[in-house]
């Protein structure tokens, strides 16, 4: 543990940051920033000068255009997150355009958000009062009479006023109508189920923390996605843990990592161990002591510790588990000691997490330690000493001896004029560079970045303003080895960016930044790259790549004579891509080979085949896994099987008449067609056709099951089934939420799983009632129900699927197209359809109830509900 | 911005040439008044780091003598830069001329004018270096010549007071240098040994994981205090600590010299039990897990040689690691390790004093 015998020049000051203006544009490039002599120098030959930036690096060049998937797309849906157009107030995104910066104050979209609540959640909302008034309450087109006037009113003059309102909006002269003043003064105060303004506390509120959650996330600092080398420096195996799943709460340790042959891309072998967990997965930390890894996951409210055997594969195994009753924001595992971490909760509380011997509390202060900050996010990391921990806040970092926190601790960073920082910078991430060097530490803020050698506390020994649009929440060392440089990866979660940073020196030598800092390929940027797609299938495909970072983490990979960098980045959404730098080790080669290797972005993809490769099959699987989920069928039995949807292919013979007339018989008595027995001669030519496809298509083994009579089965299976398990899911991520809400708040109502119902009760509104499956199947009588037209008994194909037939029966607008597959599919050869009608034919027709993805091609469904 | 950028580029591009690098570095002096210092300042770094002091010394004399309205706090500080590096330039001449000078009076010329420029360097670099070792900061190289220049004068008392300041003012930060230069100047003058173990005991106290501190217990081991030689067990139990010293051999021979002393004279075993309690709980996960007792094996045979003895006094003759080298050791009929065994076996008792 040698110290550099002489260290850059620079001023101290302590007190707070000085500096007002903002980051200066290109800070600190083109700068030497000091000099220092280098060598033992006491000879006059040797005299020479070293910089603190701008030495020649090691360089870098990547390998490909742009990142290449590495995993398959994850099977199940991912919900896209929260976006600003959803909580904000619209004129003001589109004025915030226009002027720039001119607002101060985001516009929160507060009416929305409440009037939301009131349309999806109305028993909620009004519940018993509306069942108390509902007598008074009158909502016919007529007038009402003298007696029923005297203790109802018509609601439905007042309904039409709202929408008159609603359509004068945005006009300066809009007014409110008497009546409507008098009703809101009337009931303001007592209609409402929750007492309107405790509602609209808690709805602000909400607003305002998903607001701030939005603008700044730091719940997945540090990153979920964990490399752990090889364990013998030859092999070309390791593992990768990452978070899967629906919900992120699959933790995959990818148990083997092929040969990566240096000219082709890493590829995964064998399937993943994966371990359910009991929320969402924020952060995966991993370190190695005593030639067995350790990895620590942290979810919310859960952390776990892993331990992967250093055998070739040995199954991982749970160690432990903890439940917090505050979220943690910090996991670290010790590089010291096996089963050692370092668990920090929001309550400011750090704890020294021993597998065998527990948790011992090191500090609980609510406050920041320098100055006072309202972020409750803490953490901590490891030091050079296995028995001192740094405890960080956004203020600056501190170091504890776990033997006797209270005494002996000193601060090895302020956010102040000791480190030259600027007004308003914060702490993001700290991490322990011990691979590098064991006393270093990386502290990254919104604006620079420092290294920290903890025998100098407080003075940084480098300095880089970093220049990343959003914060790097996530940061990766690449040790270099004896004359080497240090790599520095970091990572920022919103805005996908990667930059690589080269530093060296530290024992024999002051720290030295080298080579140009360096931006690597973002998810976002393979899209270009990407085969030509649909539009709304483009436009799902560049919301799926442009989802926030999770996690980064890269690998050194030597072969031969090259050394390649391989860089792993995780996207909320759960791909996992993967880009390859290569190692430039002659210098003046380096640039033209540079060029061609790192084609300027827009320039025609210079692809391998195997990444295109890989691109197709990712996108295949895409498409495969998150194309359409199947929904159950929203087409109510009345539809299939009207008189002249029987009638029409029926037609004029004598056996479909026959069959048609056992089948109503059948349904008037109100029994099942056990025996389908057709005269002797002829096979009946209805029912054969259809039996051959039976297995085939979910068309025609639905009818199959209709004509055995035991359709009502299929439905349940069909459906109900996979909605229970949607409601359970529903149910499930509601808990999740509201325990990663983390207080009790009425908002929470908010995530109520009646959306489901709320939205099939809508559904239904749209048409006519969907009949219950275990209801038994109904036709309409002969003589046709009052409301619906007399149908044409024969009518002509296209005169029964124009437009205006279908109108004149009563049939509403969204609903004839639908009408119209299935009539065309039943008019024309049945057993085989060329679509599955449940998928992309009666898509735009049927309001869906449980795609999030299809309900965002529709803008009346974009609802956003606080909460998802 | 013009510049930071336009520098990058002319740093980076390998056709660029110094006198293209010159003439724009010209224009942006002249374009902003407000950067000017910081300009020259960069511009003779550049100089410097390919070579050109003489160029470099022309430029930051240049720039000492501008002047511009009234100077911002940070021109301020940035005129005392350049100064301290003017004045770091004239002590390199300084050093020059004095060897030219050593030289000529090995072969018994005497050289006046040179003299008297050397002179003339001592005087303007001494003014400038003295300016800026005022400033609280981190200041090493600049401290280093000064403290050469006035050492070759004969001055110690300022280079002394210079030191001390450096290392005891509570305005600079912490810095280790600070206290290992002030040690040595110490040690080159022969000051008593007290005074060298107060200069480390404070570099100790600051900074236990320093590599002066394997010095700093040799010297509390051969002092004839029991105060001191107990401070030197805690120096180097305090040294180990550290993730950084976990391989290092010659700490490791330290400590076993030590413990071995301790174990035979039979005295002040108190001393090795009150280290060790505090350390029982993770050393032996840290230092002697079987893991590493393979991995030293295999590395360095001398290392786990002292960290087995060590270990078999602390954790008895039955821990893995004493157990597993010994076995190696004895396997390979290497003669030190039958010692070792020998040894521990005949103090096993010492173990159940220390851990009881």
């Amino acid at each position: 543990m040698e110290f550099p015998p002489a260290l850059f020049p620079s001023y101290f000051t302590a007190g707070p940051p000085r500096e007002e203006r903002g980051p200066a544009t290109a800070a600190g490039w083109g700068e030497h920033g000091q000099v220092l002599q280098a060598g033992p120098g006491r000879r006059q030959a040797e005299r020479s000068f070293v910089p603190r930036r701008g030495g020649t690096g090691e360089s870098w060049e990547p390998a490909d255009a742009a990142a290449v998937p590495l995993l398959p797309p994850s099977a199940s849906c991912w919900v896209p997150s929260l976006t600003p157009q959803d909580i904000l107030y619209r004129g003001f995104l589109r004025r915030k355009g226009r002027a720039g910066r001119a607002g101060a104050a985001p516009a929160l979209d507060f009416t929305r958000q409440l009037s939301h609540f009131f349309v999806d959640h109305p028993e909620d909302a009004f519940g018993s009062l509306g069942r108390l008034l509902h007598k008074n309450f009158y909502l016919g087109n007529s007038r009402l009479t003298k007696p029923a006037r005297d203790n109802a009113i018509r609601v439905t003059a007042l309904m039409e006023e709202i929408e008159r309102l609603e359509a004068r909006r945005g006009c300066p002269r809009r007014y409110l109508a008497s009546r409507l003043r008098w009703f809101s003064h009337l009931c303001r105060d007592w209609l409402f189920e929750v007492p309107l303004g405790l509602l609209g506390d808690c709805v602000h509120e909400e607003l305002l923390l998903q607001w701030a959650s939005l603008l700044f996330d730091d719940s997945p600092t540090g990153g979920a996605l964990v490399w752990l080398p090889p364990k013998d420096a030859g092999a070309h195996t390791g593992c990768l843990v990452y978070p899967g799943g629906r919900a992120m709460n699959h933790l995959c340790i990818l148990p083997d990592f092929q040969d990566v042959v240096l000219e082709e891309l890493p590829c995964t072998q064998g399937s993943p161990a994966q371990f359910e967990l009991n929320g969402c997965i924020r952060q995966v930390a991993a370190a190695r002591v005593d030639g067995e890894d350790f990895v620590g996951v942290r979810s919310d409210y859960h952390c776990g510790v892993w331990r992967v055997p250093g055998r070739v594969g040995a199954a991982p195994t749970p160690l432990q588990i903890i439940r917090t009753s505050v979220p943690a924001s910090c996991l670290t595992v010790s590089p010291h000691l096996p089963g050692e971490l370092a668990v920090c909760t929001q309550s400011g509380a750090v704890y020294l997490w021993s597998v065998e011997t527990g948790l011992q509390r090191l500090r609980h202060d609510p406050q920041t330690m320098f100055f006072r900050d309202h972020s409750p996010w803490r953490w901590s990391d490891f030091t050079a000493h296995p028995r001192v921990l740094s405890c960080a806040d956004r203020t600056g970092l501190q170091c504890l001896d776990a033997r006797a926190p209270e005494r002996c601790h000193f601060d090895l960073f302020k956010v102040g004029e000791e480190a030259g920082c600027q007004q308003g910078e914060r702490v993001v991430l700290p991490m322990y560079l011990g691979r590098a060097h064991p006393s270093q530490h990386l502290v990254t803020t919104q604006f620079s970045v420092y290294v920290l050698d903890e025998r100098l506390p407080l003075v940084p020994m480098l300095k880089w303003v970093h220049m990343m649009k959003a914060p790097p929440l996530f940061a990766h060392l690449t040790p270099g080895g004896p004359g080497r440089s240090h790599k520095v990866l970091l990572g920022a979660s919103r805005t996908q960016e990667l930059l690589l940073l080269q530093y060296r020196g530290g024992s024999q030598s002051a720290c030295q930044l080298v080579g140009p800092p360096q931006k690597l390929h973002s998810i976002a940027g393979c899209l270009q790259h990407l085969p030509t797609q649909l539009p709304h299938r483009h436009r799902l495909l560049q919301q799926r790549l442009a989802a926030p970072a999770a996690g980064l983490a890269a690998t050194l990979q030597e072969d031969r004579l090259q050394e390649s960098l391989l860089v792993f980045q995780l996207s909320e959404a759960g791909d996992v891509f993967c880009q390859r730098l290569t190692h430039e080790v002659a210098q003046p080669h380096a640039v033209t080979s540079g060029d061609e290797a790192a084609p300027a972005p827009g320039s025609s993809p210079l692809f391998d085949p195997a990444a295109a490769l890989r691109y197709r099959r990712w996108l295949k699987g895409l498409s495969k896994g998150c194309g359409d989920p199947p929904r159950p069928p929203t087409i109510s039995q009345k539809r299939l099987f009207t008189r002249k949807e029987l009638e029409g292919p029926a037609g004029p013979s004598p056996l479909h008449r026959q069959a048609w007339r056992q089948l109503r018989q059948a349904m008037r008595e109100g029994v099942r067609i056990q025996h389908w027995d057709p005269p002797a001669p002829q096979p009946p030519a209805l029912p054969q056709p259809l039996e051959p496809a039976g297995g085939l298509d979910p068309l025609s083994t639905r009818l199959a099951a209709t004509w055995c009579g035991d359709w009502g089965q299929w439905w349940e299976e069909g459906t109900s089934l996979s909605l229970a398990q949607r409601q359970r899911a529903l149910r499930e991520r509601r808990r999740r939420q509201k325990r990663a809400r983390g207080r009790c708040s009425l908002s929470a109502s908010f995530t109520s799983s009646l959306t489901y119902q709320s939205e099939l009760s809508e559904l239904s509104d749209a048409g006519p009632p969907p009949l219950s499956p275990d209801r038994p199947p109904v036709l309409p009588r002969e003589g046709s129900p009052p409301g619906t037209s007399p149908a044409p008994s024969s009518a002509p194909e296209d005169a029964l699927l124009s437009s205006q037939s279908l109108r004149c029966r009563g049939i509403p607008k969204e609903r004839r197209k639908t009408l119209r597959d299935y009539l065309s599919v039943w008019a024309e050869d049945p057993p085989e359809p060329t679509e599955p009608p449940g998928s992309q034919a009666s898509q735009p027709c049927i309001p869906s109830s449980q795609s999030q993805l299809s309900s965002a091609s529709q803008p009346r469904r974009k609802r956003p509900r606080m909460g998802f | 911005m013009i510049w930071r950028i336009g520098t990058e580029i002319l740093c980076h591009h390998s056709h660029s040439s110094m006198k293209e690098f010159n003439a724009f570095i010209e224009q942006m002096k002249t374009l902003g008044v407000k950067r000017y210092l910081k300009v020259c300042l960069e511009h003779a770094f550049h100089l410097l780091c390919r070579g050109l002091v003489d160029e470099a010394y022309q430029i930051l004399s240049a720039a000492e003598s501008w002047r511009f309205g009234e100077q911002t706090a940070i021109q301020d500080k940035e005129m005392k830069l350049i100064q301290a590096y003017k004045g770091l330039l004239d002590y390199y001449s300084w050093s020059k001329q004095k060897n030219i000078l050593l030289e000529n009076e090995w072969d018994g010329f005497e050289d006046l004018s040179v003299e008297q420029e050397m002179h003339g360097c001592f005087r303007k670099a001494a003014v400038n270096l003295k300016e800026i070792i005022k400033m609280p900061g981190v200041w090493d190289q600049f401290v280093k010549c000064y403290v050469d220049l006035l050492e070759f004068y004969g001055d110690h008392n300022e280079a002394r007071q210079v030191l001390n300041e450096y290392a005891y003012n509570s305005k600079f930060p912490a810095n280790p240098n600070a206290h290992v230069y002030l040690y040595q100047f110490l040690k080159r003058h022969g000051e008593p040994r007290k005074s060298l173990i107060s200069a480390l005991k404070i570099l100790h106290d600051i900074v236990p994981s320093h590599e002066l501190m394997i010095d700093f217990n040799t010297m509390l081991q051969k002092s004839k205090k029991r105060k001191r030689r107990r401070l030197g067990l805690e120096v180097i139990f305090a040294a180990l600590d550290y993730a950084g010293w976990k391989e290092n051999v010659k700490a490791w021979n330290c400590l076993a010299r030590q413990v071995k002393q301790i174990v035979t004279s039979g005295k002040h075993l108190d001393w090795i039990k009150e280290e060790w309690n505090s350390r029982k709980d993770w050393w032996p996960a840290f230092h002697f897990s079987r893991y590493l007792a393979k991995r030293n094996w295999q590395e360095n045979e001398s290392l786990s040689c002292e960290k087995a003895l060590v270990a078999g006094i602390l954790l008895g003759k039955d821990c893995k690691y004493f157990k597993y080298v010994s076995h190696q050791g004895c396997k390979a009929r290497v003669k030190r390790f039958r010692i070792l065994k020998k040894f521990v076996n005949k103090y096993n008792p010492v173990y159940l004093r220390i851990s009881g």
